[in-house]
């Protein structure tokens, strides 16, 4: 396959995972998967976030990231969890670990 | 549209990602080039595709063959489903042509901005996430030509755009955390990314872990 029929492929999976639900407009799921569906955000926002943190590298390390997560934390804390608190404390923490350990 | 309070405040919202997704893209570009597309199909791919997250598994399996970068982005896509029935509920009925252009931009940072404006109260859902997705969707392309095109000059590894991008999804996990189950799930979450990453193939982490952590707030009460 070529690099452009690959391409092109990839995109017809993406969009049709993300057309499923919306195709057809539905009720309001209730139930387990109601609640799954509540919590379902969160859950991969953590994931991604945890994934990136913990595993830079693809492999569970020590790095400067888990001090960027940290830092994270932290801001996200003392910044009664604002966003741009979050990023601001994790990337400065995550920078000046850096610097130190080279 | 443009006049709109919700239009207004989802460019507002989405300026941090702008940036954010720009260097991400930025990194992409870098990366796809390196891998052996050209330019051109590295932009195009992000004009078509927008998934950082399936476009960097194409560019990582790229060496391995067809089958595995299709088995990967199929297991990564899969996490799209709850999102969209998800992003169904907030928005209501629509015409077919507005749900299509709102799945096309289906990605976790605007999905992530609009269920903080929901929980928020924005006054109009759709116009929120499609000035979101337009801020995104300028930075993913702006981004990746520019890495695509002068990447030989920057190091995304040197400014550290992966922790930061990580950071960014903290960022928007944070405010959802507000009861006992929310803090379970967050926990949970984290425990099932360490698990996943030790277990189960790369392409696969992020959605089981999803899913295994999802499950745990389902069995929940509030």
């Amino acid at each position: 396959m070529s690099d452009l029929a690959l391409v092109l492929v990839v995109a017809v999976i993406t969009f049709a995972t993300r057309i499923a639900f919306l195709i057809r407009p539905r009720p309001v799921p209730g139930g387990p998967l109601g609640r799954f569906l509540e919590v379902f955000p969160l859950a991969l926002f953590m994931v991604i976030a945890a994934t990136g943190l913990a595993a830079p590298e693809g492999s569970l390390a020590v790095t400067p990231a888990l001090a960027g997560a940290a830092g994270g934390v932290i801001g996200a804390i003392v910044f009664k969890r604002s966003l741009w608190g979050v990023m601001a404390l994790g990337a400065v923490a995550f920078y000046v670990v850096r610097a130190l350990t080279g | 549209m443009l006049q709109s309070p919700s239009f207004r405040a989802g460019l507002r919202d989405s300026v941090l990602i702008l940036f954010a997704v720009g260097g991400f893209g930025l990194a992409y570009g870098v990366l796809a080039v390196s891998a052996g597309f050209s330019p051109w199909l590295a932009t195009f791919s992000s004009i078509i595709i927008v998934s950082g997250a399936a476009q960097f598994t194409m560019i990582g399996l790229l060496s391995a063959g067809t089958v595995p970068v299709l088995i990967a982005v199929t297991g990564l896509g899969l996490r799209h489903l709850p999102m969209s029935a998800s992003l169904a509920n907030m928005i209501g009925p629509q015409p077919l042509s507005r749900r299509l252009r709102l799945a096309w931009i289906l990605v976790d940072e605007t999905f992530g901005l609009t269920v903080r404006a929901v929980g928020a109260g924005v006054e109009d859902v759709v116009t929120y996430k499609s000035a979101a997705d337009l801020m995104l969707y300028s930075g993913w392309i702006i981004g990746t030509a520019v890495g695509a095109w002068f990447g030989g000059a920057i190091d995304p590894e040197a400014i550290g755009i992966g922790v930061l991008f990580s950071l960014l999804f903290l960022g928007l996990a944070a405010p959802m955390i507000r009861t006992r189950r929310d803090w379970i799930v967050a926990a949970a979450a984290v425990i099932a990314t360490i698990i996943s990453i030790l277990l189960v193939p790369a392409a696969w982490q992020i959605t089981v872990a999803a899913v295994a952590a999802s499950l745990v707030g389902m069995v929940m009460d509030e």
